[in-house]
């Protein structure tokens, strides 16, 4: 707490950083008045406050803080575009899609997935090994999650879940071995064994699917075996956070817990300190007699076990059900989210939410707004991972050695 | 002298000048990886992924209880390439006319139709193919095909939908030439990052790809801008006929083949042509093998970095104009969530190691399989389509995690161990 | 004083493919003592202690620690013996603390499972005040100063309890003021009973500051001799040796107008520092200039700078007449400017090409051998016929692949290309490295040969016997800066005083 209130101290409010950092402030202050519950009805008031984020911007830019004065000319332009697009929109369609609770608990439950894809794919990356196969892992968690709590709910009654959570990351881990031996042993391209599992994952968990529950599709009583919600009952009535965390599945508690607990495993123990320098600098971590070839297979094996955590969660916790290639990408969301959060859990859980949040909008706009304006806006977290990989994030700041294979000599 | 990645110095000085070929089992960055698929080990490799992918699929077959014989020779049947076994004296009507004239092969049959299907299906995974291969050579890893290739459905329909009364030519070329340049400009998003900022093409074109699919869902969705004169089906409309390809084979209402065939067969043609015998050519070579020797020659390795995007994104996009004049001729909203042909031309490129004969067989084989597993063709009592469908995803799944072992160089490097 | 040495290394030898990198060397450390180890570069002696340190192993020979064998088959069991080693290209983590670096895979524990940093800092804060070698353990490692890293290293190993270490030109990163602090620093840590192995291959510094020197020559040891009573002459004539030079015969040059003019040069290098400082030369047409330095003084980023391939901080480069100071690389060789790399296989070549192809690397762009973007075939091939033929390029054909000749060929091929752009300068950097003696005849006769015709020929080189060899005009570069500049009659020790600082110390003195 000390350092972080020492370190307030040192930041300089009037350094092109900070502006900058004000800037995207702005920006998003912008939208947000124009919304309910503020809905103040006025177009000027983001055109001018997005002026204002604009200008930030430009000036943080001009004294060569490039990636975050573009951020902030960015947000500024986005916070007008859509500040104006609120007000155009009636306030009684607006109050129908902005209800803030509501918007929040689905936000969390979008970001779920997304948080143990990309808390898995850190893990691997930081010991160096690059991982594209996300998306195909928690496919793989997907369907054996499901496939074990329904094959196993006749024994196990309504703790079929754990059955399936298991078996979903046996599954996973299964997967994850295929990339790693491909990726360590055989020093294959690691973006290309990544790609080939996303496509064995895509066929195997279809054909499976199919061949197992083709016709009826899975069974309607998922629900009753599914991964259980947590009921806060003192939670219920209060005001604004009962409806958001009163209900949330155990997954999603389990998912802040993941990321207490990789923030304390990586950065705070010897373990997560030799992992790190594995996948800066192999040759340095070899010749203090660390075991890079060790940590890379256990690194890699178990970013197939958490994505695949977070699959069950999709299809046990969150749907109820399984359909071909059901994730649709969110593995690949999950990596950029992990790319911009630069590696480390909270920054990535952020950009995890961001991302959920602009989910969860979509979901709820077809009611007030029709299906197009929905659909649309599902391309909001690509377009938002684009921005950030080109203009605010920059080039690579990820591992140093992530993507090389390591030959010892 | 100074060695960046901590090597001994002394080493690499000391060290006589035997150069790593091909045909171990070495590390691979990227740029290496392009050196590999460069011939050394010729057809090889690309036959024995094949049939290994193959064996591990019927595997999975079989361990899900059916015969993996009987469901690959009614696939093989379903293909049509058992066509051109059936050898006799028939007459076929000369294309564009009404004469006729005596052909070794009957081209009405059933196994034409299959035929006709599967070119069908080849012409587009040719060009996503190139898409793929043609960036490889300049060491980039393009999979932003699917998304090039949807920016030039969109242009085309939206091109093809928007005007009537042109001549036919003219419409046709305007389409294609359109959806090409789309696709180009699309994929010259990720190369500009690349060339500038170094964002590395992995991360945008999948992320590119994506914003294709949403975007084209929304504009062809319920309510969206492109969407056809019938409000409750989110379709859009045909296109004119005049935008229309001909049909040189079967009939244009039964879905012959287009003489798309022939244009995605001169594309390869050009891609060779490029690749081997340009400036372009040679430069986007060799920054794929030695980008380092390439800069202190003088070649701009950013520069070559765009085209190649760019050039990709335009074979890709043709791919779509292609496919959506030649049989399509419209697009829904299901249609741009189904479509996988970008992927499948990856496969393909990898299998055809990047080669203008490769890619061309490769995208066969696949077109080959695709139809043979569709609905279309498949008698569902020996097996259901849409496992069959799965099927073929495992196997280019298959494709793409033996060929990067290499596994022509692995023999080769058996043999080598073994023989002294 | 006859005392059991704490270390013997006997009859070592190691082989790599196609040299003998050690030739059954014996060398022994006493405890206590700083022995220096040296040599030119490629004599052996990173070889040596990369044996000793666990990283290769020895295809002859034992090693003795306390009069009992050892082996060293892993850097771990070399650390468990308590032997340290700093690198000359440190194996430090960037982003990492110093205190993180050091501590690593040795870590503190606290409840068994966390890191225990404040243990961790606490420790470093120990070692470094008992050895005086002052760092600060929070401190990022990526933005401390090289000699601040190199006690990071130094503290690596101490940690670890290294009672013998190991250093690789240690002075080679270093400001001559760091380097002072670094002698502070092993007079320090010899007293507290470590044992110092130093390799370089600066006279100045071994004299300043080891007990004993040990030269390596060509894998073979000359001599061990006590730093007392040495002087930089008779440690030089040892690294050297008095072999017979092999000397070109060439007619006396045949000046003409200056071709190549630097002037007042500063280039950074990647890390950032001034690797050229304030550097001006002149080549004339029909001279070979050579500039002769220990590597890592600067003629990388020189080189760099006039071809185009790294940007100029300040001065002036002209080629030919043209002002190319600003020019990227395809401008610089289209004034004129010929370049033979250092490295043929990373820089050179590209080894999947042809000859074919490789030869035409710059000439692809205009006609004859492209026309409009087409290339024309046929003309790359019988120019390449013509070029291969004339340099005598043997073991393949145009189509051939480069991947697939010789070191000797492949360098035929680059300068066979170079020359037959016909440019007014030529850059020649380290062209006979790792060539057998044919080769290096071969392109000796050829630099030789393209002088008499007239061109400015730069010539940059780590081996003293090519540059008097070929040069007619010698440059010495230490520290990015021109130090001195000699005759073609110059002796090979004059060359090496200059080159490690000698005559600048004169000058300041």
């Amino acid at each position: 707490m000390t350092a972080f209130a020492a370190r307030m101290g040192d930041v300089r409010w009037t350094a092109p950083r900070s502006v900058g950092i004000f800037g995207i402030t702005l920006g998003v202050i912008a939208v947000w008045l124009a919304l309910p519950p503020l809905t103040a009805r006025t177009e000027l008031l983001p055109i001018a406050i997005g002026i204002v984020a604009i200008s930030a911007g430009i000036w943080a830019w001009s004294r060569d803080e490039r990636r975050i004065g573009g951020g902030a000319a960015m947000a500024g332009f986005l916070g007008i575009a859509l500040g104006i697009a609120a007000n155009q929109s009636s306030v009684a369609n607006l109050d129908q899609v902005v209800v803030w609770s509501a918007l929040l608990a689905a936000t969390l439950r979008y970001a779920t997935p997304l948080t143990y894809a990309a808390i898995g794919g850190l893990y691997c990356e930081r010991a160096g090994v690059i991982n594209v196969a996300l998306e195909g892992m928690l496919l793989t968690g997907a369907y054996f999650g499901i496939f074990g709590a329904i094959e196993t709910h006749s024994w196990a009654g309504k703790w079929a879940w754990v059955c399936g959570i298991l078996l979903a990351c046996l599954a996973g881990m299964a997967m994850a071995a295929i990339h790693a031996i491909w990726a360590i042993h055989f020093k294959v391209d690691q973006i290309i064994s990544g790609t080939a599992i996303n496509f064995l994952a895509v066929g195997i968990t279809g054909y499976l699917f199919i061949n197992r529950y083709g016709d009826t599709g899975t069974p309607g009583n998922v629900p009753d075996y599914g991964i259980p919600d947590v009921h806060l009952s003192f939670m219920s009535d209060w005001y604004f956070l009962g409806p958001i965390f009163g209900q949330l599945n155990l997954m999603i508690w389990l998912s802040f817990v993941l990321l207490i607990g990789t923030y304390i495993f990586v950065f705070r123990t010897p373990y997560g300190l030799r992992l790190r320098s594995v996948g800066e600098h192999p040759r340095a971590a070899d010749t203090v007699g660390i075991s890079v070839y060790k940590i890379r297979y256990i690194a890699v094996i178990a970013s197939g076990a958490i994505a695949a955590m977070g699959g069950a969660y999709l299809s046990l916790g969150f749907v109820h059900s399984f359909n071909e290639n059901m994730t649709a990408g969110t593995g690949f969301i999950g990596l950029a989210a992990l790319v911009f959060g630069k590696w480390r859990p909270f920054p990535t859980y952020a950009a995890a939410l961001l991302f959920g949040f602009s989910s969860a909008l979509a979901d709820r706009l077809p009611t007030a707004y029709g299906n197009q304006w929905g659909t649309l806006f599902q391309a909001l977290p690509y377009m938002l991972t684009l921005i950030a990989v080109a203009g605010v994030i920059g080039r690579s700041i990820g591992p140093a050695a992530a993507g090389r294979p390591y030959v010892k000599q | 002298m100074s060695d960046d990645r901590g090597e001994n110095v002394e080493l690499a000085s000391s060290q006589d000048d035997v150069s790593q070929l091909g045909g171990t089992l070495g590390p691979a960055p990227s740029t290496q990886f392009a050196s590999r698929f460069d011939g050394f080990t010729g057809i090889i490799a690309p036959v024995l992924t094949t049939i290994l992918a193959f064996l591990v699929g019927g595997l999975v077959v079989a361990l899900t209880g059916k015969n993996p014989i009987k469901v690959y020779h009614a696939v093989w049947n379903g293909t049509g390439l058992n066509w051109f076994f059936h050898v006799g004296s028939y007459s076929a009507r000369v294309p564009f006319t009404t004469a006729h004239m005596w052909f070794p092969w009957d081209t009405a049959s059933i196994a034409a139709q299959n035929l006709q299907q599967t070119l069908l299906i080849t012409t587009p995974i040719i060009l996503t193919g190139l898409a793929v291969a043609f960036p490889f050579r300049c060491g980039l890893f393009n999979i932003g095909g699917q998304g090039q290739y949807l920016v030039g459905t969109i242009f085309a329909v939206w091109l093809g939908t928007s005007f009537s009364g042109l001549n036919p030519f003219l419409h046709v070329m305007l389409v294609l030439i359109i959806g090409a340049l789309a696709g180009a400009a699309y994929a010259g998003i990720a190369g500009i990052l690349k060339a500038t900022v170094g964002a590395h093409e992995v991360i945008t074109t999948i992320m590119l790809n994506w914003i294709a699919v949403w975007v084209g869902a929304y504009l062809f969705g319920q309510g969206g801008p492109l969407q056809g004169s019938q409000p409750s089906i989110p379709i859009s409309n045909d296109i004119v006929d005049a935008a229309k390809l001909p049909v040189f084979w079967g009939l244009k209402l039964l879905q012959g083949l287009s003489i798309g065939i022939f244009i995605a067969i001169a594309m390869l043609v050009v891609y060779w042509i490029v690749i081997n015998r340009t400036t372009l050519g040679y430069e986007v070579r060799a920054v794929g093998f030695n980008p380092e020797s390439a800069r202190y020659s003088g070649i701009s390795v950013a520069r070559n970095y765009f085209l190649a995007m760019a050039i990709a994104g335009g074979f890709a996009g043709l791919g779509g104009a292609l496919d959506i004049t030649g049989w399509e001729y419209r697009i829904g909203e299901n249609d741009i969530h189904a479509s996988n042909i970008g992927f499948i031309g990856l496969a393909a490129a990898l299998l055809g190691r990047n080669t203008a004969l490769g890619v061309g067989l490769a995208s066969l084989l696949f077109g080959a399989l695709i139809n043979g597993t569709s609905g279309r063709q498949l008698d569902p009592s020996i097996f259901r389509p849409d496992l069959a469908g799965n099927l073929t995803t495992i196997i280019q799944g298959l494709v793409i995690l033996f060929v990067g072992l290499n596994l022509g160089g692995a023999l080769i490097w058996l043999r080598r161990r073994f023989s002294s | 004083m006859a005392e059991a040495p704490l270390l013997e290394l006997r009859g070592i030898t190691k082989r790599f493919p196609g040299v003998l990198a050690n030739d059954k060397v014996d060398f022994d450390l006493r405890s206590g003592e700083v022995h220096a180890l040296l040599g030119e570069n490629g004599a052996g002696k990173s070889t040596l202690m990369n044996i000793l340190y666990g990283l290769y192993t020895p295809d002859d020979g034992e090693i003795l620690l306390r009069g009992k064998p050892i082996e060293l088959g892993s850097t771990r069991a070399a650390i468990e013996e308590g032997i340290g080693m700093v690198h000359q290209h440190f194996m430090l983590i960037p982003v990492m603390t110093v205190a993180e670096n050091i501590v690593l895979a040795t870590e503190p524990r606290y409840r068994g499972v966390l890191l225990d940093y404040d243990a961790a800092r606490k420790r470093v804060r120990e070692l470094s005040e008992r050895y005086g070698l002052l760092v600060d353990p929070d401190a990022n490692v990526g933005r401390i100063t090289v000699g601040q890293q190199q006690r990071v290293e130094i503290l690596k190993a101490l940690f670890r309890g290294a009672e013998i270490l190991i250093l690789d030109e240690p002075t080679a990163v270093l400001t001559p003021q760091e380097a002072q602090e670094l002698f502070e620093i092993l007079r320090s840590l010899k007293s507290q009973g470590k044992s110092i192995i130093f390799i370089s291959h600066k006279l100045n510094e071994v004299l300043e500051i080891a007990d004993r020197v040990t030269t390596l020559r060509r894998g073979v040891v000359v001599d061990t001799v006590p730093a007392e009573g040495a002087t930089e002459e008779s440690l030089a004539r040892m690294m050297v040796g008095r072999e017979v030079l092999l000397r070109v015969d060439k007619a006396p040059p045949h000046m003409g107008e200056p071709l190549l003019q630097v002037e007042n040069l500063t280039v950074i290098d990647d890390r950032g520092l001034e690797a050229v400082r304030d550097l001006s030369l002149t080549v004339r047409g029909g001279e070979i200039l050579g500039i002769a330095g220990v590597d890592a003084n600067g003629q990388s980023e020189l080189i760099d700078a006039i071809a185009g391939l790294r940007p100029v901080k300040a001065g002036k480069i002209t080629v030919g007449g043209h002002d190319v100071t600003h020019a990227r690389a395809k401008a610089t060789l289209d004034a004129g400017l010929g370049h033979i790399p250092e490295d043929r296989h990373r820089r050179g070549l590209v080894l999947p090409f042809t000859l074919s192809e490789n030869l035409a690397l710059h000439a692809y762009r205009k006609p004859p051998m492209s026309l409009r973007g087409f290339l024309n075939l046929r003309a790359m091939l019988s120019r390449a016929r013509r070029l291969l033929k004339e340099f005598d390029v043997r073991g393949g054909q145009p189509t051939t692949p480069a991947a697939a000749l010789s070191g000797g060929n492949q360098q035929k091929v680059v300068l066979a290309r170079e020359i037959d752009g016909d440019p007014a300068v030529l850059i020649a950097a380290q062209p006979t490295r790792g060539l057998d003696v044919g080769a290096i005849e071969f392109v000796h006769r050829r630099l030789i040969e393209q002088r008499d015709a007239g061109r400015a020929i730069l010539l940059v080189s780590l081996e003293l016997e090519e540059i008097l060899s070929l040069s007619d005009r010698i440059l010495v570069i230490y520290e990015g800066r021109i130090v001195g500049e000699f005759p073609t009659t110059a002796t090979e020790e004059e060359l090496g005083f200059a080159m490690t600082g000698g005559t600048r110390d004169e000058a300041a003195a």
